[in-house]
């Protein structure tokens, strides 16, 4: 059993198709890249992973059990997160803060217990920083804990964004567009993040992503989408080489 | 010694000593200002922390204060039995007015139908002569805890601050928590939020309850203080003086909303003597908060010390 299954999804506004019958599998431990030129579907084909987009058809099953008839939120809570390709980061919440609003559902604290004040509504709560604490450690930025998001910069942000993302310890992990907007240094730091994810704690990537080279060099699997249609799917070297993808997206 | 925040015991403890200083017409005044910073804090939690341009507050306040006359004389319950009852109808009226927001209705179309709401309530109070008094108005019985009237302005003073003391301890908790978080989440980005596993709707709801709920109690608060209700007590003056609470103080700040409350009910009455120049003074206050703190006075606080921040996590 494949961690996601999207079988014949399609996604459909009014006349146009935006996606397809996609069909496609991903496991734990691997990186998947989803390329293709604007306008082919793959911001859609993401939302409709995560619940934000209504399949008009097909299906999207993880861990074994369907999940596009899910409101974002239920499936964010079965442990598919993502992250966005711009803003997403909660401005008027501390970096911490933003950690500690992806722990929302694992903080057992009631709305009784806080309003009384118990001690373990106080426990649960202090558990929740400590742990957010420990992951920004973890991630190497214990130093932004408590700088306002929206005073970070363009590769903090997105640091803490996949931070936060990650905090539940997620089995699937969406990228929006994660490399765009970063310099060299923090590209390459990214790559190092998400591959050491991958290797060592085994969790599934999907992303979106322009940036060919570092698509290149993350990815197990590239997957490209094209008017709303999966035409290649395969490692990075060999899908590269295939000549419908030359012409559909990269105009030669 | 590290300061934290017990330091703020002292304030109520400090005001325990007021009737002492005052004289009867300032102590109503203080009085009102409790009644207001109820009412401010309330209504931060849906404008501020929800960030929802929801205009609702004057029907939780009518709904609260009529609420709380009409058990009173009706069906003769004691007033300080009719507070937290108040409070519950002010938390449905919220779970009502959370359903066009829940709709999707944001922005200026949730100002709007918000407002109508205010106003709706408005011509229900008039329309309803047999419990309401109509246009007439409602007058009230005074005011009573445990079989003792509170005859005297003092007396509903120190039953206010207990009141005010409650609601500020349990909003400070919820709003410091994961709820007060989501609530944020979801005022920064909606859908962001969602992605975090935050059921956005049933904050929403939440919020919308626990706004009502806190400026339903402020209504009873306010039906105590002034004896006597009528229709036009509750327009979009009210409104207008809520929300200025709230922009003068600091959207979404706890203290802010205290602070608020102290400077717009006080403003106008400094300058009493003066009449005509009361208004102005009101305007001229607001203008220059906004102006040279857009972040309200609780900002300029938070940069004193960080007790003063809205949300100081439970660490160590």
């Amino acid at each position: 059993m494949a961690l996601l299954e999207v079988t014949g999804a399609s996604v459909r506004f009014g006349g146009l198709t935006a996606v397809n019958e996609v069909s496609f599998q991903a496991e734990p431990g691997e990186v998947r890249a989803l390329i293709g030129p604007n306008g082919a579907g793959k911001t859609t084909l993401f939302k409709a992973i995560a619940g934000e987009e209504p399949l008009s058809g097909g299906a999207v099953l993880f861990q074994g059990a369907p999940i596009h008839a899910l409101t974002p939120h239920e499936i964010s809570a079965r442990g598919v997160r993502r992250t966005f390709q711009n803003g997403g980061l909660f401005g008027d919440l501390t970096a911490l803060e933003n950690v500690l609003a992806g722990l929302h559902t694992r903080i057992p604290s009631s709305f009784g217990g806080l309003l009384l004040g118990t001690r373990a509504a106080k426990a649960a709560e202090r558990e929740g920083t400590r742990k957010a604490r420990a992951l920004l450690e973890m991630m190497g930025i214990p130093h932004v804990a408590d700088q306002w998001a929206r005073e970070l910069s363009g590769g903090q942000r997105r640091m803490v964004e996949i931070v936060r993302a990650l905090a539940t310890d997620p089995p699937l992990l969406l990228l929006d567009e994660p490399a765009v907007g970063l310099s060299p240094p923090a590209r390459a730091e990214l790559l190092k993040v998400i591959r050491r994810l991958v290797e060592e704690e085994k969790i599934a990537v999907l992303l979106i992503e322009h940036a060919i080279e570092f698509v290149m060099t993350v990815c197990d699997t590239l997957m490209v989408l094209n008017d709303g249609e999966l035409i290649a799917e395969g490692p990075p070297e060999e899908v590269r080489r295939n000549r419908e993808v030359l012409e559909a997206y990269l105009g030669r | 010694m590290k300061l934290t925040r017990s330091v703020f015991w002292l304030l109520p403890l400090a005001a325990l000593a007021l009737p002492l200083l005052v004289n009867p017409y300032h102590q109503y005044v203080i009085n009102l200002i409790l009644v207001y910073v109820v009412v401010g804090v309330g209504f931060n939690i849906v404008v501020g922390n929800l960030g929802q341009l929801a205009f609702s507050n004057v029907a939780f306040f009518g709904i609260g204060a009529y609420a709380s006359a009409i058990f009173t004389t009706q069906l003769g319950v004691p007033w300080w039995l009719t507070v937290v009852p108040a409070g519950a109808v002010g938390a449905i009226a919220g779970c009502a007015a959370s359903i066009p927001a829940l709709r999707g209705v944001r922005l200026f179309y949730l100002a709007i139908m918000t407002l109508a709401f205010g106003e709706l309530m408005r011509w229900s109070y008039i329309r309803t002569p047999s419990l309401t008094g109509g246009s007439m108005g409602l007058t009230v019985p005074p005011a009573e805890l445990f079989g003792q009237v509170l005859e005297s302005e003092a007396q509903k003073f120190y039953v206010f601050l207990v009141i005010v003391v409650v609601v500020v301890v349990a909003v400070g908790r919820l709003l410091e928590s994961r709820i007060g978080r989501a609530f944020l989440a979801i005022k920064n980005d909606e859908r962001a939020a969602a992605a975090m596993a935050v059921p956005t709707g049933r904050y929403f709801v939440l919020a919308f309850a626990s706004s009502g709920f806190v400026v339903g109690v402020g209504g009873a608060m306010y039906a105590a203080l002034v004896g006597h209700l009528s229709p036009e007590a509750f327009d979009l003056v009210q409104l207008i003086l809520h929300f200025a609470i709230i922009m003068v103080g600091g959207l979404g700040s706890l203290v802010g909303s205290i602070l608020g409350a102290v400077l717009i009910t006080a403003t106008p009455e400094l300058f009493r003597d003066w009449p005509g120049f009361e208004e102005l003074m009101f305007g001229v206050v607001i203008v220059l908060v906004i102006l040279f703190l857009p972040r309200g006075l609780a900002s300029l606080l938070a940069k004193v010390h960080p007790i003063f921040r809205d949300r100081y996590l439970r660490e160590d």
